[in-house]
């Protein structure tokens, strides 16, 4: 009897084990080994990061009532000094705008406005992301980067992963990888050699027939920026007035 | 026999456990990894939380005549400014992403509002959009 339950239990434990583990490496045929591990080695090597500074060159594409494509861009620097400092700062025709956070308040300031907001944040950069995002309705550039945990975010429900070759972004060997999932495609380019850096980024919704993509190049990475509080402390100048956050409803 | 059942037990548990940690992610988590670098498309699908870049593209759209199709997400998050209908109140907490022509910037009890066509307007962020909604003045 004894004997009994135990191989029950043996054999419970190996069935869901190995349904977990199928689910749990539960790739298309089309997804390359070699493309999601390059991933891996970018995301890890990313949040691995204590400090960094990049800039990236975003370019939103959309559609003219009139029919035309166009595309809007903004650019934006990012210093980020783990475990919680972050200042994000956009520049484009859609927005001018700084994000800061400090490890107490976040503070959003639009210096052509003259308007600033300030909350208080949680501790962490993490915390104070899913704060921003889900209270406030915030978005910050390159947050995902800073989650440690980018690389299954990334690969969900990813149906198709590739290595296309090798390309040079802003004069770094990269290689490029493309991921396709229900709705989107996605394709990153890394570095080769030295740092696993992302260099560009493009997502490109595959659900709506004109197919549009956001790009994202990054340059002048800094892996040792100064990082002095200074940077992440908003103090508002002469004639800058206070508003107000509308939470989220 | 007790024992056993005791290890069945926590053996499929475990199990259960581990299987819960399988990335079944909420959706919620979805656009994080698409919008990875600041910007997020207005469409459903990468912009689940269809926010501020959306709303950023639909504000700039208005201002450079340049309107964006394919906003609905944008539309639901941002009501469109009203057609301009000078001297007509409009219901308090009306989001307008530009301050209709001719407000005059009016301090009440340290706040700054913007008074025209009979409504008076506050400065807030939505999202990271600055946009203006009607208010009763304190």
């Amino acid at each position: 009897m004894k004997r009994k339950v135990f191989l029950f239990a043996m054999l419970a434990l190996v069935l869901v084990a190995s349904l977990t583990a199928t689910l749990a490496t539960a790739q298309a045929p089309g997804v390359d080994p070699a493309a999601t591990k390059i991933l891996k080695r970018m995301t890890d090597y990313v949040g691995s990061l204590k400090q960094f500074s990049v800039h990236t060159q975003n370019t939103l594409e959309d559609l003219l009532d009139s029919g035309q494509r166009v595309d809007l861009e903004v650019s934006a620097d990012v210093i980020i000094s783990r475990p919680n400092k972050l200042r994000a700062e956009r520049k484009g025709d859609v927005i001018s705008q700084i994000f800061y956070y400090n490890g107490k308040t976040l503070t959003l300031y639009n210096p052509s406005d003259k308007v600033y907001a300030t909350e208080a944040a949680p501790g962490t950069i993490e915390l104070t992301l899913d704060f921003a995002r889900e209270k406030l309705g915030l978005t910050v550039p390159v947050a995902d980067l800073v989650y440690r945990n980018a690389f299954p975010l990334l690969m969900q429900d990813v149906t198709f992963a590739k290595v296309v070759g090798k390309a040079v972004i802003g004069g770094v060997k990269c290689e490029h990888l493309l991921f396709s999932r229900p709705g989107v495609d996605f394709q990153v380019w890394v570095a080769d050699a030295g740092k696993p850096l992302p260099y560009k980024y493009v997502v490109t919704d595959t659900g709506i027939p004109g197919r549009l993509s956001i790009t994202t190049v990054m340059s002048n990475w800094n892996v040792a920026p100064a990082v002095d509080d200074a940077r992440f402390n908003f103090v508002p100048p002469q004639g800058v007035k206070k508003i107000s956050f509308m939470p989220v409803k | 026999m007790k024992t056993m059942l005791k290890i069945s037990v926590i053996a499929i548990s475990l199990a259960f456990m581990l299987l819960a940690d399988v990335p079944f992610l909420p959706i919620k988590l979805v656009p994080e990894a698409q919008a990875i670098f600041g910007v997020r498309r207005r469409t459903a699908v990468v912009a689940y939380s269809a926010g501020a870049a959306s709303g950023e593209a639909k504000a700039a759209a208005s201002q450079q005549q340049a309107a964006a199709a394919q906003q609905q997400a944008a539309a639901a998050a941002t009501p469109a400014p009203p057609a301009a209908a000078a001297g007509q109140p409009l219901p308090v907490g009306t989001v307008v992403s530009a301050l209709p022509k001719g407000c005059v910037s009016t301090p009440v009890g340290g706040v700054e509002y913007y008074y025209c066509g009979g409504n008076f307007y506050r400065a807030v962020f939505q999202g990271n959009q600055l946009v203006y909604v009607t208010a009763q003045p304190k």
